[in-house]
């Protein structure tokens, strides 16, 4: 399960999150809000690329920026950026090697794992290619894949539906609910409405770096269109609706 | 340790294929080219064609080291290709370490191909094996390694540009600094005007104490102990960047 108590972060004297409360224990989390909301900070606090101000994140009860959660997670984040004169198979396995799990005997046997990942994310045929000669949508492909390389238990997922065709967001998204059957939980970050209700179990909406709602879609929605929902959560229809206000569940 | 090879052996892989890196080791190699023609026509003693082809590699070296030091690192963070690095269990430390040996790493490539050319050069003049030429090349090396560490220091809290800047800045102090106390003496400077300049003797790398090429052109051989100082002094000047760089980097909000 993954607990987030009372995170702050703050930037140059504003509160980017502000005392942020959560528990996750869905097995596909959206979490949704608009662009500078503060989903991103969240993701990078949880995954130990930034230090909260104040305040604790931790995954089945061990803080999550540690060396041994890390092992258990894997990180895709917003439009990824890679060694550009490097394979796409090269870049998979430099990840693997730095978790840990290409190194002793098993090392060898690595690469038909790192072909049935890139089979599986639909670039397998460019492997061999340089990371330079990728499409946007291959490059979303690739960071989803080097975020699998390790096996994780938990996936965190910035926008990694972001720079994809129809077809590749359709393939994605059967991707993750095919994770979801083999037991991994998935923490997804997206302002995309639709994506959120079609895959996720529940849901978290963040404004203003504050938690507006958490628990499950239907709930949120409660027969209304989602997006009608979320204007009203993060106060864009606050005029029109001044009573829709909903509390974190945290 | 294991982390930081495995990044080193990335930074050499990735670097390697740059093609400004090409570019400068083809530049390196005309030169010497160059000088064999220049070696018959106007150099025509051996001294004068060690003189030009140390003095080559030098320059080739910097361009290299200046280049590595200030845009691979930068790059990394800048292009966030570090957020895939370090969401593994990988520390900041380790990811700058990493890069630094792997930026020696392509340095220790292109001073071997050059030194080569040199050595090639040096016995195609009739001058034998210029062991005290392949001395004054190490010595360049290792001035060269706590070029990039200054530049990755550097390049923790700047730009691309201002590392460059302030590098070459620095890379020129370093050359004048000794000559400068030296100077300050002799013109009679006393009490803080003095201090203030052995300050900066010892604030800024001793770029000179690397420099053996007059020695070495001249056959002249250098003391051991002298060498071993000069190593002890890049080892400790360079531990001192580098976990400086280490410091603000880790405070550094990606």
């Amino acid at each position: 399960m993954l607990e987030i108590s009372h995170l702050t972060k703050i930037y140059k004297g504003r509160a980017v999150v502000d005392d942020f409360s959560l528990k996750v224990d869905a097995p596909i989390f959206g979490f949704l809000g608009q662009n500078g909301a503060g989903k991103t900070t969240v993701m990078k606090m949880i995954v130990g690329l930034l230090e909260p101000t104040s305040g604790e994140i931790s995954l089945d009860g061990a803080p999550s920026a540690s060396a041994a959660s890390k092992r258990r997670i894997g990180y895709m984040p917003e439009t990824p950026y890679f060694y550009e004169n490097m394979t796409g198979l090269e870049f998979l396995k430099f990840c693997d090697e730095l978790d840990g799990s290409a190194r002793g005997p098993a090392a060898g046997a690595r690469k038909g794992h790192y072909e049935a990942l890139l089979r599986r994310v639909g670039i397998y045929e460019a492997r061999n290619a340089e990371v330079r000669t990728y499409s946007k949508g291959m490059r979303q492909r690739l960071g989803f894949a080097q975020a699998l390389v390790n096996d994780p238990e938990y996936l965190f997922l910035d926008e990694p539906l972001d720079g994809l065709d129809p077809v590749g967001r359709r393939e994605m998204k059967e991707t993750m609910l095919e994770l979801k059957k083999e037991g991994r939980r998935i923490f997804l970050n997206t302002h995309i409405l639709y994506d959120a209700e079609e895959i996720c179990d529940e849901m978290g909406v963040v404004h203003e770096g504050k938690l507006k709602y958490a628990g499950p879609v239907k709930e949120f929605a409660a027969g209304k269109p989602l997006e009608e929902r979320f204007m009203e959560a993060v106060g864009a229809r606050e005029k029109a609706a001044p009573q829709a206000h909903t509390s974190p569940r945290a | 340790m294991r982390n930081i090879w495995i990044i080193a052996k990335t930074t050499f892989r990735t670097e390697t294929r740059s093609k400004l890196l090409y570019g400068i080791l083809i530049f390196a190699f005309l030169y010497l080219f160059f000088e064999i023609f220049l070696a018959e026509l106007v150099l025509r003693e051996l001294p004068m064609v060690k003189s030009f082809g140390l003095a080559g590699i030098y320059f080739f070296n910097a361009i290299v080291a200046l280049f590595l030091g200030t845009t691979s690192f930068f790059r990394d963070v800048e292009r966030k290709v570090v957020y895939f690095i370090l969401a593994k269990p990988v520390s900041r430390a380790q990811f700058l370490l990493g890069k630094f040996f792997g930026l020696c790493l392509v340095l220790l490539l292109a001073t071997a191909i050059l030194g080569a050319g040199y050595l090639g050069l040096v016995a195609y003049e009739h001058g034998g094996f210029d062991g005290l030429g392949l001395l004054a090349i190490f010595m360049q090396y290792l001035e060269m390694a706590l070029f990039i560490a200054f530049a990755l220091f550097v390049s923790t809290f700047s730009s691309s540009l201002l590392s460059i800047v302030y590098t070459s800045a620095v890379f020129f102090i370093g050359h004048v600094v000794s000559q400068l106390v030296t100077d300050a003496r002799q013109i009679g400077l006393k009490g803080v005007q003095l201090l203030l300049v052995q300050a900066l003797y010892y604030v800024f790398p001793n770029l000179e104490k690397f420099d053996v090429r007059t020695l070495a052109i001249h056959d002249v051989a250098m003391p051991f102990h002298a060498v071993a100082l000069a190593f002890a002094y890049a080892a400790a000047y360079g531990a001192f960047l580098l976990s400086a760089a280490i410091w603000i980097f880790d405070k550094k909000e990606l």
